[in-house]
Parts: structure tokens; sequence; C-alpha cells
């Protein structure tokens, strides 16, 4: 019973529990299940913030090579997260505001959110002003493809979506609509 | 002569009640009588028993059973006399018969050929049984429809009257009436073909001998009615040894009764229901309600002589202990004498087979006032029937450690023999059983509704330490693994393993969510594991 931790091919070190058989099981006895779930998210989240992923689906608990394989199954002792384990465990994120719904109104997919929005807008409004694009109108294509790779390449359209209305709130951004779609301008802080 | 012609004889040597119809209630008995036959005292049947039934009457000869005993059909009998008795001379019942018994002779002959089968109904297919007296045995017992095709050749009239009378012996009676009576000459008045002289107006009558003597051939043995006269139309029974009241009594309710003309009614109880209210749907629905109600009746009779006998179950145990107790005295003290009296062994073994081998006589409720005082000497018991009494070895707990209640009950009842005590009674008990033993035997109650009794080893803190230390040693196993290895049965462990996992002493690992092989099959297999949960601390990536 000797458990040790392993790093994967994408170089993420997966905790010593990880090679443990009970880890996948749901367990009955709640306080047990609930510790359990707390590893698993904090597992979830530091593996999306090591890949960059966005999405987390009750599917990816079924196919063989997604990109969340290297968590949600361990070949070494023959376990995977069943989809109904997995679903309870993006249930409890979606509540602890650690993740939600995307597209909303239903509890298949998630966005993870390995930074919280306000940690996002922050991300957003430094990367802004350090790449000197303050009162500029950008598209959201702007700001998810920028040419030289950004802390928020990729970033999901409803996140950044977030993230704005956070800076809209202080008075920090402003959306506009535009001829093909909707523009956001940056605004420098005003205190 | 009449005794010749209006009765059937019998072999007596059988019981009265076994010659009966199904449908035929004896009434009553009577002993140390004689038969008259008219006014002549018939010599053959002068010592017998006479017993009245709904139907017949019986005489059965007390010494030539076989030979001289008789019945006679009581639809013969028009009309009784009865004789108080006078100095010497015995109380005396005079039968008037009537009716010819030629006439109705063949279906009295040839239908208890037939009615000893069963017959189905054509109607209502119901199956009828064998041994109905002869009118019923007409009519079908569930429908009241009459039985279309009687098998024996069935006299013309009687057949033919069947549809349209109920009561086939007086039309079958009446008809013979206005053959055979005789017009006065004088005054044209029909007499009674026995008269001799005009019952109006006295003028001597015609004998209607010719008539008579063109009887078809075929029954040359009828006999001549008018030869032996109106006195042979009677039977006497002389009652020696009294009881002739009583007799007469009963015979009087028959008659009047007429139970062998009330066909119909006869399948029915007691009220007074018309016939046509018995045929048909509610007829048949009657039926089955009346049986019913007599199965239950039957059924209750019977459970109250049980309730009678639990009410003297304390006096069979005292009754018992004191034989018990003589028996022992006795062998104490005739102690010399090689064998036991063959009636002490004999009563000993049937008290053990009873369940009442006394060295540990059952307590009753009766023994004692106070029923908290019952309940701790029940527990006291209890704690024997559990650990055997000091130094032997016949314990129900004495190897186990935990055992199920309902096998304790079970246990203990068989062990009482008698008194059974009741499972409120029993759960009553437990609550005292930890004062009487030792070590304490504790009652406790799993999730599922099970419930045991358990040494201290079998607590719930003890199974789970022992359960930990045993995981870790020997790493994850299954219930059947820890089963064998406590020496306990599978369901009973796995209460046990689901209480201590509810303390999150434990985890479990599911197979079905192994990436191969789990979940496929039958068995899903669980191991346990300890709580490897309680007290991680992440080692992994930030």
């Amino acid at each position: 019973m000797s458990l040790s931790t392993h790093t994967t091919i994408s170089g993420f070190l997966l905790p010593s529990i990880h090679s443990a058989p009970p880890f996948f099981t749901e367990q009955p006895n709640p306080t047990t299940q609930s510790i359990a779930t707390e590893q698993w998210i904090r597992l979830i989240l530091s593996y999306a913030r090591h890949r960059k992923l966005f999405v987390l689906r009750v599917e990816d608990a079924e196919t063989t090579d997604g990109d969340w394989e290297e968590i949600l199954r361990n070949d070494r002792i023959n376990r995977k997260v069943l989809p109904g384990h997995l679903s309870n465990f993006m249930k409890v994120m979606v509540e602890r505001n650690l993740a939600g719904y995307e597209p909303p109104r239903q509890m298949r997919s998630v966005l993870v959110y390995w930074r919280l929005p306000e940690e996002w807008a922050e991300v957003l409004y430094d990367w802004v002003v350090s790449s000197g694009q303050l009162s500029t109108i950008l598209t959201f294509y702007d700001i998810t493809d920028p040419p030289i790779e950004s802390p928020l390449t990729n970033i999901p359209i409803p996140l950044l979506r977030k993230a704005i209305a956070i800076l809209g709130k202080t008075g920090r951004s402003q959306l506009i609509a535009i001829a093909d779609g909707e523009g956001v301008r940056f605004l420098p802080r005003s205190k | 002569m009449a005794l010749q012609r209006y009765t059937t004889s019998v072999d007596g040597s059988i019981p009265v009640q076994a010659l009966l119809y199904n449908d035929e209630e004896l009434l009553a008995n009577q002993d140390g009588v004689g038969i008259y036959d008219g006014s002549q005292k018939s010599p053959e049947h002068q010592n017998g028993t006479v017993s009245v039934t709904t139907h017949r009457l019986f005489y059965i000869d007390s010494r030539r059973e076989i030979r001289n005993s008789f019945t006679l059909d009581l639809s013969f009998i028009t009309q009784t006399e009865y004789y108080a008795g006078l100095f010497k001379s015995s109380a005396k019942v005079t039968l008037h018969l009537s009716g010819n018994p030629t006439e109705s002779g063949p279906s009295e002959q040839g239908v208890p050929l037939a009615q000893f089968d069963s017959w189905e109904c054509e109607v209502c297919a119901y199956r009828n049984p064998p041994g109905l007296s002869p009118a019923a045995a007409r009519v079908c017992g569930l429908c009241g429809v009459p039985r279309s095709a009687i098998p024996a050749p069935a006299p013309v009239h009687l057949s033919s009257s069947l549809p349209s009378s109920s009561s086939t012996s007086l039309a079958a009676s009446s008809s013979i009436h206005n053959r055979t009576e005789v017009p006065c000459s004088a005054c044209t008045f029909l007499n009674h073909p026995y008269l001799r002289s005009c019952e109006i107006c006295g003028t001597e009558l015609p004998q209607p001998r010719g008539e008579f003597k063109s009887a078809p051939s075929s029954r040359p043995l009828t006999p001549d009615p008018d030869e032996d006269g109106a006195a042979t139309k009677m039977m006497k029974i002389s009652f020696r040894k009294g009881g002739d009241k009583p007799f007469y009594a009963a015979l009087k309710r028959s008659l009047k009764g007429k139970a062998w003309e009330v066909q119909v009614a006869l399948t029915s109880t007691n009220n007074a229901t018309n016939a046509v209210g018995m045929s048909g749907i509610s007829g048949i629905l009657r039926t089955v309600e009346s049986s019913a109600q007599g199965r239950e009746n039957n059924m209750k009779d019977a459970l109250q002589d049980l309730e009678a006998l639990m009410v003297k179950a304390k006096d069979m145990v005292k009754l018992a202990a004191e034989l018990n107790e003589k028996l022992t005295a006795a062998a104490s003290s005739a102690v010399s004498t090689a064998t036991e009296p063959e009636e002490a062994t004999f009563i000993r073994s049937s008290l053990s087979q009873l369940g009442l081998q006394m060295s540990n006589a059952p307590v009753t409720l009766d023994m004692m006032t106070d029923e908290r005082k019952w309940h701790e000497e029940l527990a006291r018991e209890l704690a024997r029937v559990l650990q055997g009494l000091s130094g032997s070895n016949n314990g129900m707990m004495k190897e186990r450690g935990i055992i199920a209640l309902d096998e304790v009950w079970g246990g203990w009842n068989r062990a009482r023999g008698v008194a059974l005590i009741p499972p409120s009674t029993f759960l009553q008990v437990i609550p005292h059983l930890h004062a009487c033993t030792e070590p304490t035997i504790r009652h406790r109650a799993f999730g599922s509704g099970l419930n045991v009794l358990h040494t201290p080893p079998y607590t719930n803190a003890a199974f789970a330490a022992r359960l930990s230390s045993y995981l870790a040693m020997g790493g994850p196993k299954t219930t059947i693994e820890i089963a064998t290895e406590e020496d306990l049965t599978v369901g009973l462990v796995t209460e046990m393993i689901d209480e201590v996992e509810s303390d999150g002493g434990i985890c479990r690992d599911d197979s079905s969510a192994a990436i191969t092989g789990g979940g496929s099959g039958t068995g899903v297999e669980i191991r346990w594991w300890g709580n490897l949960f309680v007290g991680y601390v992440w080692d992994g990536q930030e």
C-alpha cells in the first residue's frame, strides 16, 4: 500500500492519492466523499492550469484520448472516473464558483475557472496596459488570438465577457458595437 | 304382513350412523323395544334398538342383527298413535302405514345402486357426491335442477310427476287412492279401499276384489291388501324399557319435518327459504357461503381448544415439575435397587418428549407477580441458554461472539419447549440481559434492521479497530475475505463493515470503476481499504 507520486508525459506531477483505487470510487460515507471531492477539484484545477484547459465535459470520462485523460484515468492501477462521479465534481465546482456551466442551463460541460473571473479581469487589464493598447478598440478576436502569445490566448469568449464585465463595473472597459460584431475599449484607471 | 311389505332389511351389524344418507340425521335411539306386526307380536323382532332419523326408522335386533334388522321409510307413515301403557302393558307407538311400497319399491332398490355413484349435473356440471337420500339425489345439490336421467329403471309415474311436483310421494300416494277408492252404492261417497262399510252412511261396500286380481302379472307377489284388513296396515313399537315419550316426540318432529319431501330445501340450512330462492346463481352463492360459514365455525372451535390449552400451560408445567421431583426423590431414596421402575422411566420419557425436562423448569408469567421481576427472571433464563450453565459447554454463544436475534429467539423457545415467549416479551427481556451475563452480552441493531446479540469483541469500535489493523497488515480485502477471517456469515460481516464505513473507518474500491474487466458480469467486487483520505496531504503539483 505504498502510494507514490507520478509524473505524466506532459510533465504534470500527479499526487500519490491518484494511485489509490478508492480515489476513483464514489464513497457512500459523506465525510469521506467530501475529502475525496476536495482532492479531485484541486487535481482538476491544477491540471487545467498546467495544460491551460478551459472546458471539462462529462464525456471526457469516457473518451480515451481527450485532454483530461492523464488525470481521469490511471492505467497503472486499472481505474478510471465514471461519468456520474465526474459530473458530481462538476456540480460541486459550480456551487463553489470554481467553474460555470457553459453553455448555461445544462450540466454536461463546464468552464473551469483555474483563474477566477476577477483574476482574469486583472490579467486582461495588465496585458492591455503592458501591450499599450489602452483606449484602443479591440475585437474579441484580437484578445483571444493575439499575434504574440499572451496569457489570454484561447480564452473562451464567455469567460472573456465576464472579465470585461468585471472591468466595466470599475469603469475600466467599455463594450462597443462595431460593424462586424462587438469590440471593447479599455480605459485608464480613473482614480 | 305390513312389516314385510313396508320394510327393507338392513345389515344391523353396521352402526346406524353408517347407514344414513348424507343428508339424513339421527334424531333418537331407544333400546329394549319390541315390534308388533299389525296387532300381533312379531316373534323375530322382540328385543332390539329402534332409531328414528329425518328419513327413516331403523330397527336393529339385538340378537340376530344381520337377519332381523330392518328399516322403514317414514314416508309410508300416515298417522301415529301413542299409548302410554297401563300396569304390565308397556307404552306403545302405533304407526299407520299407507302408500304402495311395491310402486316406490323399484326406486328404493334401484336408486340405492345408482345413488352410490356420484353424478354430474347437466346444467351446472356440479359433481354431486354419492350417498344422498333418494329424494335429494334426484336434484342437483348446487343448482337445484332435477336430475334429468336417473340411470335406474325408475317407475313411469314417478319420473313423469317430477317436473310438476316437488312432493313425489304425495303424488304417488294420491294416484293410488284415485285408482282404488270405492264408491258407496247408497250415497256415492268415495270410500277408502280398505273400508268394509261406507264412512258416511254405513252401507256395506262392494269389495273391489276383482280389480286387484287384474293387476299386471309382472307383480305376482303383491299381496292382496283386503285379505289382511286394516289391522295389518299398521305396526306397533312397544317400549319395554321406557324412553317412549322422547322417542315419540322425535318421531313426530321428523314426520312433521317431511325431510324426504323437501328436496331442494334440504341442501340449504335450516332457514325456511323458498325453493325458488335456492336455485340458480343465488342458490349457488348461498351454498358456497354456507359452506364457508361452516368451515369458519369449525376453525373457531379448533382454535378455542388451543387457547384453552394455553391457559393450562402453567398447570402442566407445575404438574410435570412435581412428577419429576417425586421421581427424582424416589430414585435417590432407592439407589440400592438397580433399576428405576418401568413406570417411572415411561413418565420421564413422556415428559422429555413433551419438552418438559425439569432440570430447568421454564418460567411462566403467572409464576411471577411483578412484570419487571418476570423480565429479569427471563433474562437470567436466557443468559443460561446463551452461555450455558457454568462448566457445561452447550450455550448458544459459547463459541460465537455474535448471533442474530431471530436465531436466539428460536433457540430459546426450543429450549423452553412450553409456554413459549412471544417476540414482544423477548424484546422487553433483552435490555435486562447485560446484567445477567459474563462476559456482557449486548443488543445491537444494524442499519438494515438486523438485530444481533454480541459479546464485547463485536462492538462497533472493537471491530473497526480490528478491521483497520487487518487491512493495514494484509492490504485491501473483499467482504468475503473479511468474513473468512472473522469466521462469521457474509451477511453479518456486510452489516458490520457498512457500519464501520459509515463511521469513516474504511473506504471502498469498486471494481466497476476499472478501465478493463470491471463492472461486467455479475459480481461487482468491492475491496475495502483503510481510509486513506483522512489525513491526506496534497503531494501533487500545485
